[in-house]
């Protein structure tokens, strides 16, 4: 379980102002193994890291505005990697080793499940408004007409939300005595990757102050 | 008696949902037998999903509201037991299939239920075998739920449940969303449950997908049985007010003034025979024939400027080609429908009907005017849609705000015209309420009259008849006459061939993105090789239609 690993870099490495060049180190590691969808991830990203960017430019200087909009691209770039190399079956587990109550693991890991169902029904509501004449096809036009997306996706939202509270009633959620056919063992391999992650922690704590 | 005999019983049970004044299940009585197989049938509305809400204890500790009477599941209680308990004595397959599969794999879904109730690991990886292989799911268990298609969905959702080893199986119209092969697999896997001895309740409108496979039938209205017996026996009873799909061959039966109620085309051949050589098919018989045989479309003779012409249309969604050298034309009051599997590329070709989609090869002309150089909204002035979920549009918060929206994003508004489908789809007490608190039958009518108010000259149906009770099948088909008569255009998709045979003059029969036959229903389901390549089955009336041909053969 690398999820260990990077959880913790995601967690601490934002706080560290020299970590932009770091960062893009980082990225340019990972980016053999992931080119494709990082560059797709980058489309958004990259224009998220900009904006902020110059908005930090003219609000401070410079300076700012470039370590601010590289910090921004390697930590969306660290999320990044953690969702692509982590099956949410794992982070859940991991959840619940910590000691999080199985109902919040799971909503969580579920809610994630449901991203593509809800992609498409957003699709098909958007494809239902546009045949009847509604443009509602991107940019302002999306926000002119956001009732006409909006509306059908919240009623639709509730209605599953209620289905599958009951499907998950029906199917034992939330009975006493809940037992998993692969029990999440914490392996020798998590211990090294937190032991790592914790030693580069203490390593750049120590750098930092000198920097400054 | 002795109660724990029975898998289920209900004794004089009546339940309203908070803040509902009508009673949905009104003092109902009703035992089932252990590996008995009951089809529960009626009109929407009637009560049928409340009954197996109540009958896995979802009703009364999920859904609160009024509650008489008892329910024993497998001589439980269901007041006694949680849901968690119930859930291994009796299992319900839900009509929404998305919201039942909430876990990362096919096998993690499977295991689900057996985890949260605690069970020893060989029994869990036991009834993970037995379920995998009853619902034929072992190719798919490292597969996200979501990646499958409809029909595998399906069956893994029923898994699921299997998984539990409940005594009583439950499935909520499990045959809607299902194309004709689909319908056949799960019929085969609800032979080997009955087989097994588990008991079966099948909530269905469409009667005919399943009533030759079930013991005993159970119809439903307003939450009173008023009708239970042998199939034979609730057929040949006076249902019709019910608003019952009747399978074809009983009202084929039924309009020739024939008492006999048969459920397969075996069946009605046999008692077909049998009057002959008893000499009691005298005149009708002739008539029955002719009736049966007559094709009810008359050839639309009209020469008039095409309102759809596809030339050489491809598209693909990525690497993955959908649509291959599609062609095409649609003429004035035609009334086509496009057939074919799920995921052979239906819904991808009606939506480059207006736009939605635009060919990446070939081109799409809608009265003459190419897709591509005409906006959706500019198309959708004469190309209606009304889509299979009315939930993907209804946001106003009125039924006539509902049905103006259109008109007016598209200055297209005539009142005499809107108000004459308010009245067409009795929409006129309903004008003022919020559409959310329609039925979903209501709902459907709002989408067909906010299609409609702009006056479309092609109006394309996606699955219209899919959760449809009779009664709305009727005006459904009412509606396709009349649009016809004042020379509209339809374009249907469908898997009810049923509806399509009878009231669509043209077939479009898809398969992977092409068309591999256009023609009339009658010329096409002669063809096994295109049906086969399509994955259709004739219709019951066609087959007997084509079996008493050979019969006359025969004997001449």
């Amino acid at each position: 379980m690398v999820f260990v690993a990077t959880f913790l870099m995601m967690v601490f490495h934002h706080w560290i102002s020299l970590t932009s060049s770091l960062g893009l180190l980082l990225t340019m590691v990972f980016f053999l193994r992931l080119g494709l969808p990082w560059l797709n991830l980058l489309k958004g990203l990259g224009f998220a890291a900009l904006t902020f960017f110059i908005i930090a430019w003219f609000a401070f200087d410079l300076l700012t505005g470039i370590v601010s909009g590289l910090r921004l691209l390697s930590i969306g770039t660290v999320f990044f990697l953690f969702f692509q190399t982590t099956p949410p079956e794992a982070l859940s587990n991991a959840l619940l080793k910590m000691g999080v109550p199985y109902p919040f693991a799971f909503v969580l890991t579920a809610s994630m499940q449901f991203v593509p169902v809800f992609i498409r029904r957003t699709r098909n509501i958007l494809d239902a408004q546009r045949s009847r004449g509604i443009p509602i096809e991107g940019g302002l036009n999306l926000l002119i007409h956001l009732p006409a997306l909006a509306g059908p996706l919240l009623i639709q939202a509730f209605k599953f939300a209620d289905e599958l509270a009951e499907a998950m009633e029906a199917r034992g959620f939330g009975a006493p005595g809940r037992r998993f056919r692969d029990e999440p063992r914490f392996r020798w391999i998590d211990g090294m990757a937190v032991a790592i992650s914790l030693i580069v922690l203490a390593v750049v704590f120590l750098i930092v102050p000198r920097g400054e | 008696m002795d109660d724990h005999r029975m898998i289920l019983r209900f004794e004089g049970v009546s339940y309203r949902y908070p803040g509902g004044d009508a009673w949905v299940l009104n003092g109902l009585h009703l035992s089932v037998d252990p590996g008995e197989s009951v089809l529960v049938a009626g009109a929407s509305g009637s009560g049928k999903s409340t009954l197996c809400r109540a009958c896995i204890g979802l009703i009364p500790h999920f859904h609160h509201g009024e509650w008489v009477g008892r329910v024993f599941v497998d001589g439980l209680d269901t007041r006694d037991h949680p849901v968690y308990q119930l859930s291994l004595h009796a299992g319900l397959v839900f009509q929404n299939t998305d919201a039942q599969l909430f876990n990362q794999t096919v096998e993690s879904e499977l295991t689900y239920g057996l985890e949260s109730l605690g069970l020893e690991p060989h029994e869990i990886e036991q009834r993970l075998a037995w379920a995998s292989k009853m619902a034929n799911l072992d190719d798919l268990m490292d597969r996200p739920p979501d990646s499958l298609s409809g029909g595998e969905k399906q069956r893994v959702a029923l898994g699921a449940i299997l998984a539990l080893r409940p005594r009583l199986l439950l499935l909520d119209e499990p045959f809607t969303h299902l194309d004709s092969e689909g319908t056949e697999e799960l019929r085969r896997i609800l032979r080997m449950m009955k087989a097994e001895g588990i008991a079966l309740i099948v909530v269905e409108h469409r009667l005919h997908e399943i009533i030759h496979d079930v013991d005993r039938i159970v119809i439903l209205h307003q939450g009173k049985i008023v009708g239970d017996g042998s199939p034979h026996q609730v057929l040949a009873g006076k249902i019709s007010d019910y608003g019952l799909n009747l399978p074809p061959l009983v009202r084929l039966f039924q309009d020739a003034g024939l008492n006999q109620t048969p459920v397969s085309v075996d069946e009605a051949i046999a008692a077909i025979k049998e009057l002959r050589a008893l000499n009691l098919l005298p005149l009708s018989s002739a008539h029955f024939l002719e009736r049966a045989q007559k094709s009810p479309h008359e050839v639309s003779s009209r020469i008039s400027r095409p309102i759809v012409e596809a030339e050489d249309v491809c598209f693909s969604y990525g690497s993955r080609s959908v649509l291959r050298n599609i062609n095409f034309k649609l003429l004035r009051g035609e009334c086509a429908a496009l057939v074919g599997r799920n995921g052979a590329g239906k819904t991808t070709l009606i939506k480059q009907l207006n736009g939605l989609l635009k060919p990446h090869r070939g081109l799409v002309k809608i009265l003459g005017q190419d897709t591509r150089r005409r906006s959706v909204s500019e198309l959708s002035r004469h190309v209606g849609f009304v889509w299979q979920n009315p939930n993907d549009q209804l946001f106003q918060p009125t039924v006539r705000d509902e049905v103006l929206t259109g008109p007016k994003a598209l200055h297209a508004y005539d009142s005499s015209w809107c108000d004459e489908l308010f009245k067409r789809f009795g929409l006129a007490p309903l004008l003022d309420r919020s559409p959310f608190t329609l039925s979903e039958g209501q709902k459907k009518r709002v989408s067909f009259a906010a299609a409609l108010a702009v006056k479309p000259e092609l109006i394309v149906l996606d699955e219209p008849t899919a959760g449809q009770d009779e009664p709305f099948r009727r005006e459904l088909a009412k509606f396709i006459t009349e649009l016809r008569r004042e020379e509209g255009t339809i374009v249907l998709v469908t898997h009810d061939l049923e509806f399509a045979a009878e009231h669509a003059n043209r077939w479009l029969a898809l398969a992977e993105g092409q068309i591999v036959a256009d023609g009339p229903p009658e010329i096409l389901m002669a063809d096994p090789a295109v049906m086969a390549k399509a994955g259709l089955r004739p219709t019951h009336r066609f087959q007997l239609i084509q079996a008493l041909g050979d019969i006359a053969e025969e004997k001449a």
